[in-house]
């Protein structure tokens, strides 16, 4: 191994894992929740819309901590939903990795719905129109249609969703302390490392979140621009 | 064959048609509509049964309802309190609604639709793969390349085919879907001139071997008189008038348009390069069309337009006239002409109208009256 690498404490392994598990999770999450979601913004008339509009946005202008302060009243043991659990037997989500998975997916729901509702608005009705008259069923033209055409929207929103919960740091912060294992991701750790003085491992940790950050962004822009190249084609 | 076709487009002949005996026995299907909605200024109130057969060509201005209706039919929009029932079976009628995927229609849009993401080949199977599984297959692929000359076309990608093109293989993806009918929503409207040729004819072959009833939504009278069999005019959101094409031209609203007649004639062969017709007892001579887009086509009825302004009346033969083409005609009805120095004549022959638009001057020299024998000199004729 590098010795790059092997100067990463187990402790900064650890970190790594649980937040790319995080990222992962976050990602599948709102690919399914966020896909309908951002159908309907892409189609529906009703006034609702705006609302859900300007609720899907709000975690790009609040500050995180806000989002923590709310969902930790919200998830904590005197919270409803975390009141609720309790009673039912369970445990209350805050300072959890369940606790910090429903604040990653609120906190990057704009980066996931944002480029699918542009990629469905591109693609408009009529070729789901023309599948129908051709006796494609719904579902049949979810796989034959929307998910071929919009594949750019679909891509560019799973990275942007990935590496947004990769820079992720109030809403955990707030949320879920910083529990190694459980909720101690990457950028949590660094701000330990600097606050206990250990310049150096915290360094390592910003050098590989930077150059990875890079990486998934350029990746992005380029998908980007091969995907406008096909559509004007 | 492209290249045929620009040259048949460039002389103004089409003359697609099948020899009687190989074409496909024509289906009768009936659609009922009962249909009532208001939109602001538009609204649309419909309570009609359209016996469909051939091309039925839905007419009328643009925003008339034309292709909202089309479009309720295919049920890809859905109305409250629609019924609509092809033949016997209701497509909507109370709560019920078939969806459009299973709703047995070919539709054809207006600008392209072809699936980006698909080769020419997949987007004529689209329909076919899903739909042949569940009824008898009457057009076999092979059959729908053959018919619309797709097949050098296959292998490519849509996004490198000419605005013709394109509509031609939506129009073949429609039929390889097993349609009970063609809904065709202004196919034509998006097409400059030459790309028009490249379809026209098709539509035609179509009707003529494969006996599939069609619906054509147009707002061009042109489009319509080159094709359609029947005639539904829409106006306001209702429905006007329906019926066959000949006796809906004698409609003053169509006249107003550009009054025209619409005269069938059979061949008689061709004779120093002049094609021979006949109409009844009475004979017709044309410069034969040169270039013939199929050869396999050869004609054996031609329909004759022949513009209102084109045809002038004499009251004995005309010897020394140019004009070769002269008919004996009866004057059925004499009427106001949009313009109010002019007439619009009604005539018949052999049970066919024809019409001539005169000055009233004209008319008043010549004492015509209801009822009288004239002749009808035809100074031009395009042959479909």
């Amino acid at each position: 191994m590098p010795e790059f690498l092997t100067i990463l404490s187990s402790q900064d392994w650890q970190a790594i894992q649980l937040t790319l598990k995080l990222c992962l999770y976050t990602t599948l999450i709102l690919l399914l929740l966020g896909t309908p979601l951002a159908w309907w913004l892409s189609l529906s008339h009703s006034k609702l819309r705006t609302a859900i509009q300007a609720i899907v946005a709000l975690p790009l202008v609040l500050p995180p901590t806000v989002l923590g302060f709310y969902l930790l009243l919200l998830l904590g043991p005197h919270g409803a939903i975390g009141s609720t659990l309790e009673q039912l037997g369970l445990n209350h989500l805050a300072f959890s990795f369940s606790g910090i998975l429903i604040g990653s997916v609120i906190y990057s729901l704009p980066f996931t719905v944002q480029p699918l509702v542009e990629s469905f608005r591109r693609m408009g009705p009529r070729p789901l129109e023309v599948a129908a008259t051709l006796g494609a069923s719904k579902l049949d033209q979810l796989f034959s249609v929307i998910l071929p055409l919009c594949r750019g929207g679909f891509i560019v929103a799973a990275t942007l969703t990935f590496a947004h919960t990769l820079g992720e740091f109030g809403v955990i912060l707030m949320l879920g302390g910083s529990i190694p294992g459980e909720t101690q991701v990457l950028s949590v750790l660094i701000y330990d490392h600097t606050e206990a003085m250990n310049y150096a491992q915290a360094h390592q940790l910003s050098l590989g979140l930077l150059i990875t950050a890079f990486a998934v962004l350029f990746i992005v822009y380029g998908l980007n621009r091969r995907f406008e190249r096909e559509a004007i084609l | 064959m492209i290249s045929l076709l620009q040259h048949a487009a460039q002389h103004c002949w089409q003359h697609i048609s099948q020899p009687r005996q190989l074409a496909a026995a024509p289906e009768c299907q009936t659609l009922t509509v009962q249909l009532s909605l208001a939109l602001g200024e538009f609204s649309l109130q419909l309570n009609n049964s359209l016996p469909l057969n051939g091309i039925t060509a839905l007419f009328g201005r643009s925003g008339c309802g034309k292709t909202t209706l089309l479009r309720a039919i295919a049920g890809l929009d859905r109305h409250a309190n629609a019924q609509i029932c092809l033949n016997e079976t209701p497509w909507q009628q109370g709560k019920q609604f078939v969806p459009v995927h299973q709703r047995r229609i070919g539709m054809v849009f207006q600008e392209s639709s072809l699936l980006p993401h698909l080769s020419v080949e997949q987007n004529l199977l689209y329909g076919f793969n899903r739909l042949a599984k569940q009824t008898a297959v009457r057009l076999q692929p092979e059959q729908v390349i053959r018919l619309l000359e797709l097949t050098s076309l296959l292998k490519l990608a849509p996004q490198y085919l000419s605005g013709g093109q394109r509509q031609r293989i939506a129009l073949g993806r429609a039929l390889l879907s097993q349609p009970q009918l063609l809904l065709l929503d202004e196919p034509l409207a998006s097409l400059d001139q030459q790309s028009r040729s490249e379809i026209l004819p098709f539509l035609q072959r179509i009707a003529n071997t494969t006996g599939i009833p069609m619906l054509l939504v147009s707002h061009q009278l042109d489009d319509v008189v080159k094709l359609a069999d029947q005639l539904v005019l829409m106006q306001h959101g209702r429905i006007h008038s329906q019926g066959p094409l000949q006796q809906q031209l004698l409609q003053p609203e169509l006249a107003a348009i550009g009054a025209m007649s619409l005269l069938h004639a059979k061949s008689q062969g061709s004779h120093n390069h002049l094609l021979q017709l006949s109409i009844g007892q009475q004979q017709l001579q044309l410069p034969s069309p040169q270039h013939s887009v199929d050869a396999n086509y050869s004609a054996t009825s031609y329909r004759l337009r022949i513009q209102a302004r084109d045809v002038a009346l004499s009251l004995k033969p005309l010897s020394d006239c140019s004009v070769s083409n002269q008919l004996q005609v009866s004057i059925t009805g004499i009427h106001p002409a949009p313009h109010p120095a002019e007439l619009l004549v009604q005539l018949e022959l052999d049970r066919q109208p024809l019409q001539a638009l005169l000055t009233k001057q004209s008319a008043d020299r010549l004492g015509l009256q209801i009822g009288q024998q004239v002749y009808a000199q035809i100074k031009a004729v395009a042959l479909d």
